[in-house]
């Protein structure tokens, strides 16, 4: 038997999974793959983006370790540094964060940060450890980014964003405008500058400087800038004034502004200010501001006009009404058909001022001046001040004045007549002071001095002062005459008595028949003649005496005098003109005559005369000696007696006499004014201002 | 004596004698045992999911090693300045200063030592798979040594932690570990896990095959 054909049956073996027997192990490597590729599609995507930015030159720049950072925050590092192509310039490929660089606008700023010591203070001092880092600054925009942007070479003044208003300043000196100097509103730093450039035209520094908001509200048109670095020293009516505006100002120079009137008018990038050198100059300014709603007006002056430039003030009792605009010269055509030239200043006049309001004031003002021209208005050229030939034009109100009117020119501006300055020679600068300076009452000084010395010449050349030593002559002729004079040789009464005694007793003598006393009587002569020779002996003393008497007759201080006299002419060089100079030689002439006079009275006198007689009786006795013999002696006794005493009689008008001493003395103060008024001229000599300022 | 040199044919095996030794506590079940009778642990006569789990664990600890190359191990700031070391730059860093010593140490710590792991372990699974020639005995040392050694390569990740925690003054120096330390240490963890799952017994099998 065979089986039955049992089916055949497709037996196929479970199919065994590769998988089954796979461990759970497996995901660990499985999840360290993905974590490594996590990790590291995390970082290829976290990576920066590249951008590149163009310095000139990349101090310490090191790839790989200088970080990129914006406002303080590190958003990137470093990663390439090379140059350009040509090798002008560095290229610094840095990687910035992705989230950051997407706002990065094209006008974005890249700038190395360095450590920087200035008189601004010290900057970036992180950066001398760390190393230098580069610092962006932009304004984060939506939209397309930029990936390569062009460096600064420094840090920019203004950051992108700094909310503040950009102005210019402009000065003649760029010295006041140092680079990153300060701006002072009221002592507050508010703003900062840039580099100063100088303009195109050459003429002067011009900076950009901003100022940043809140404080930037208080800029207009109005508004005036001035240097406040160092100090200033000014020297004016109110003293001394010494200003230093602070410390770190004089160190690091700056400007300050201020807005003192309102009206201005708003400002943009483009407004230009100028730098003022001092507050004082800036305020002044504002004061001279002539609002937009001016009055334009002409002024034609015949004279030079030279110092006359626009901008200079018209001025009206005073007061600033308005400026001049321009000046220009024009031919006219003269009354009598002479052409000239003329000056035409085309000024114009605030009605503001004028205290009237600026739009409506206009036909007012013109009619004011219609109206004052009536009265005698004219304009005029005058100078600003006496030590700036600088002119000014003038509204002076001078109702002498021909009538004139204000009349229309060609272009319809009215014309305001004018007159001829009362300066007109005023062209050169220093004229004015030189004019000053001729008015000082120096001439009169001067005048006064000469004066002086022709009184002097006068005193010297006055006919009492020449008959000064006539009468001296004249004195000691008396003081001769007082000797010689016959009169002296009359006896005084009583010498005369004694000798008439004596003649009676020679008389009695003769007639008692002599004959007895012959030879007593020629001892007596004997006697007589040894005594007349003791009394001869006497005589050189008489002589003596009488050279003595002339000695101080001479001694008078005559010497004296005329050396005075000589000292107080050499000292003359400059003298003050007084009465009591002029009156000197009439004064000296009537003590003269008074010396005069009183020898005269001393010549009539019986003193005088007394002694003349003496002296006379003094021959007669020397004659009558032989009669006289026994009384001879005595006689010469008093003789000398009378002599000592006529000599103490000349004496009191020598040495010790009032006249002298008072002669002295005038003569003395007039040699010590003499001095000062030397000392004066010296002075002035020296300081040639001390006239100016009164000391 | 159970370990002679020469290899010897005539020495029974206890899988040829159908027994089965618990791996835990180590007592001797018969073969078709499956769950150890004093310990309840599984028993095995050999671990079929061996060389697969020695190779996800080197492969990953490769991964986790090649991360550790890539990636900064120490980020030492000094004043300010940030320098971020990778192993491999730290190795050459200290011997361009000249610490020779130091620098072998850490090369062999850190680079030798775990790559030399990873190729003996890679070795030892391919023999089993595909027998060769070479020693068994030799192969037995070999995976000895890799299981003694392996631990020491931590010393890098040790080194790391030390400074770390020690180096922290502020702006002045500072030592931060970086993510490498972490993938590093992982590393290392891969390769002992992979050595641990290593059936040693996968050897003599290989051996006794190469032998009929």
């Amino acid at each position: 038997m065979t089986l039955p054909d049992l089916p055949h049956m497709d037996i196929t073996p479970p199919s065994h999974s590769p998988l089954r027997n796979l461990s759970w192990v497996w995901l660990a490597p499985l999840f360290a793959l993905l974590v490594t590729l996590g990790v590291a599609w995390k970082s290829y995507n976290d990576r920066g983006t590249l951008v590149t930015i163009t310095f000139p030159t990349a101090t310490g720049v090191i790839a790989g370790e200088t970080s990129v950072k914006y406002r303080d925050v590190v958003i990137g590092q470093v990663e390439d540094v090379r140059f350009t192509k040509d090798l002008k310039k560095v290229v610094v490929a840095a990687r910035i964060d992705k989230d950051v660089a997407e706002t990065l606008p094209a006008d974005s700023q890249f700038w190395v940060v360095s450590p920087k010591v200035s008189a601004n203070g010290i900057s970036g001092l992180s950066t001398v450890l760390s190393g230098v880092y580069i610092e962006g600054a932009w304004l984060p925009t939506e939209g397309t980014p930029m990936h390569a942007f062009a460096g600064l070479a420094s840090e920019p003044m203004v950051r992108p964003g700094r909310q503040g208003t950009r102005i210019k300043l402009r000065s003649k000196d760029g010295s006041s405008l140092p680079e990153g100097g300060p701006i002072f509103f009221r002592g507050v730093e508010v703003g900062k500058m840039d580099v100063p450039k100088v303009t195109e035209s050459g003429d002067s520094a011009i900076v950009e400087a901003f100022i940043h908001a809140p404080n930037d509200r208080f800029l207009t048109t109005a508004t005036r800038f001035w240097d406040t670095s160092g100090f200033s020293v000014k020297l004016g009516a109110g003293g001394l004034d010494l200003s230093v505006s602070s410390l770190g100002a004089l160190v690091r120079g700056g400007v300050a502004f201020d807005t003192t009137f309102a009206g201005g008018a708003a400002v943009d990038d483009s407004t230009v200010f100028n730098l003022f050198v001092d507050e004082d100059s800036a305020r002044q300014s504002i004061f001279n501001q002539i609002g937009d709603e001016a009055l334009p007006m002409a002024v034609i002056f015949s004279d030079s006009v030279n110092g006359l430039q626009a901008g200079a003030p018209v001025e009206y009792r005073g007061l600033r009404v308005g400026q001049v605009t321009g000046i220009n010269a024009f031919i006219d055509a003269g009354p009598n058909g002479r052409k000239a030239v003329k000056m035409r200043a085309t000024v114009s006049i605030d009605p503001q001022a004028l205290g009237l309001d600026g739009a409506t004031g206009k036909p007012e003002v013109l009619a004011f001046l219609e109206q004052a021209v009536q009265t005698g208005l004219r304009a005029r050229l005058a100078t600003s001040s006496i030590f700036s030939a600088s002119l000014k034009v003038e509204l002076a109100e001078l109702p002498d004045e021909e009538p004139a009117k204000i009349t229309l020119d060609a272009d319809g501006v009215p014309v305001l007549p004018s007159v001829d300055s009362d300066l007109p020679d005023v062209t050169a600068t220093a004229e004015g002071v030189m004019k000053r300076i001729n008015d000082l009452p120096i001439e009169e000084v001067m005048n006064q001095a000469i004066t002086l010395m022709a009184s002097i010449e006068a005193l010297a050349a006055d006919e009492g002062t020449r008959a000064a030593p006539d009468a001296l002559v004249k004195l000691l002729e008396d003081s001769r005459a007082l000797v010689n004079k016959e009169d002296t040789q009359a006896i005084p009464s009583e010498l005369r008595g004694v000798i008439t005694d004596l003649r009676t007793v020679v008389a009695d003598l003769q007639t008692r028949g002599a004959m007895d006393h012959l030879a007593s009587l020629l001892e007596s002569a004997d006697k007589a003649a040894s005594r007349a020779a003791e009394a001869a002996q006497d005589f050189p003393q008489l002589v003596a005496d009488l050279r003595d008497l002339a000695a101080k007759a001479k001694a008078l201080k005559t010497d004296e005098l005329v050396a005075s006299t000589t000292t107080l002419i050499d000292s003359a060089n400059a003298m003050i003109n007084t009465d009591a100079a002029r009156a000197l030689p009439a004064d000296l002439s009537a003590a003269l005559a008074q010396v005069q006079a009183a020898l005269q009275e001393l010549r009539e006198g019986g003193a005088i005369t007394n002694t003349n007689a003496a002296l006379a009786s003094a021959k007669d006795a020397a004659d009558a000696v032989a009669i006289a013999a026994n009384d001879l002696p005595k006689l010469t006794a008093e003789l000398n007696d009378l002599l000592s005493k006529a000599d103490a009689l000349v004496a009191a008008y020598g040495a010790k006499s009032p006249f002298n001493a008072e002669t002295l003395a005038l003569l003395r103060e007039f040699k010590l004014t003499a001095k000062s008024v030397t000392q004066l001229a010296r002075t002035i000599e020296r300081n040639p201002n001390s006239l100016l300022i009164g000391r | 004596m159970a370990h002679s040199r020469s290899p010897q044919p005539a020495l029974i095996t206890a899988r040829a004698a159908h027994l089965l030794a618990c791996r835990i506590c180590g007592r001797v079940h018969p073969a078709q045992t499956r769950t150890c009778l004093r310990c309840g642990a599984r028993l095995a006569s050999r671990d079929k999911t061996s060389l697969q789990r020695v190779m996800a664990w080197m492969i990953a600890g490769g991964f986790a090693y090649l991360f550790a190359n890539i990636y900064p191990m120490l980020e030492t700031t000094t004043l300010g300045k940030t320098a971020s070391n990778t192993l491999l730059g730290g190795v050459v860093e200290l011997f361009i200063h000249g610490s020779y010593g130091v620098g072998a140490i850490v090369f062999f710590a850190s680079i030798v030592i775990p790559v030399v792991k990873l190729i003996i372990i890679a070795g030892l699974a391919w023999r089993v798979r595909f027998p060769g020639k070479s020693s068994a005995h030799l192969r037995h040392k070999m995976y000895e040594m890799v299981e003694f050694i392996g631990r020491w390569s931590m010393i890098d990740v040790f080194v790391v932690a030390l400074l770390s925690s020690l180096v922290q003054l502020g702006s002045a120096i500072s030592v931060k570990p970086g993510i490498a330390a972490v993938s590093f240490a992982l590393s290392v963890a891969f390769t002992m896990l992979a050595a641990l799952s290593f059936d040693c017994r996968l050897i003599w099998d290989a051996d006794k095959d190469n032998e009929l």
